[in-house]
């Protein structure tokens, strides 16, 4: 799932523009990206990160900043997961 | 006395410094992902803990719609 300060209705355009089908989540008042420690303060966004939460909801993978543009490191991340269920 | 009392005021400080910093630090793989309920582009609101026992789950932070991500 995405999350950025955007609008709803900024999400629902940009959703419809490039094509995603995955939820795109609306923080528009920065609570959880001020929760999540990622809350840009000279410009009021989030610093790009990428997080790889397992089912019982532990942080198991983070992206921040330029490693965030490459989902490689998630998707092994993932995998990793994904693998740890089959056993 | 007065020793054990600045001994005990010691401990409480260090008490309450280490939970501020669990409370701001910085998330660290390992640590509980904080719950949150936030709408989606159609406007359903979505919650971490649905997700709970169900699904492993990406969050990707981008910092601003229609800037390339």
């Amino acid at each position: 799932m995405g999350v950025s300060v955007d609008s709803q209705f900024a999400n629902k355009a940009y959703a419809e523009q490039i094509g995603v089908t995955f939820p795109l989540l609306s923080d528009f008042t920065r609570e959880i990206t001020t929760k999540y420690g990622i809350l840009n303060d000279k410009l009021p966004v989030a610093h790009r990160t990428t997080f790889v939460i397992d089912k019982d909801g532990v942080i198991q993978h983070i992206d921040r900043e330029a490693e965030a543009l490459d989902p490689n490191n998630a998707h092994a991340a993932c995998s990793v997961l994904e693998h740890r269920k089959g056993q | 006395m007065q020793t054990r009392l600045r001994v005990t005021a010691g401990a409480m400080l260090l008490a309450l410094a280490s939970t501020l910093a669990a409370q701001t630090g910085p998330l660290k793989v390992g640590d509980k992902a904080p719950d949150f309920t936030l709408p989606d582009q159609s406007g359903n609101k979505v919650s971490l803990n649905q997700f709970q026992g169900k699904k492993n789950l990406v969050l990707a932070f981008y910092v601003l719609a229609f800037t390339g991500g």
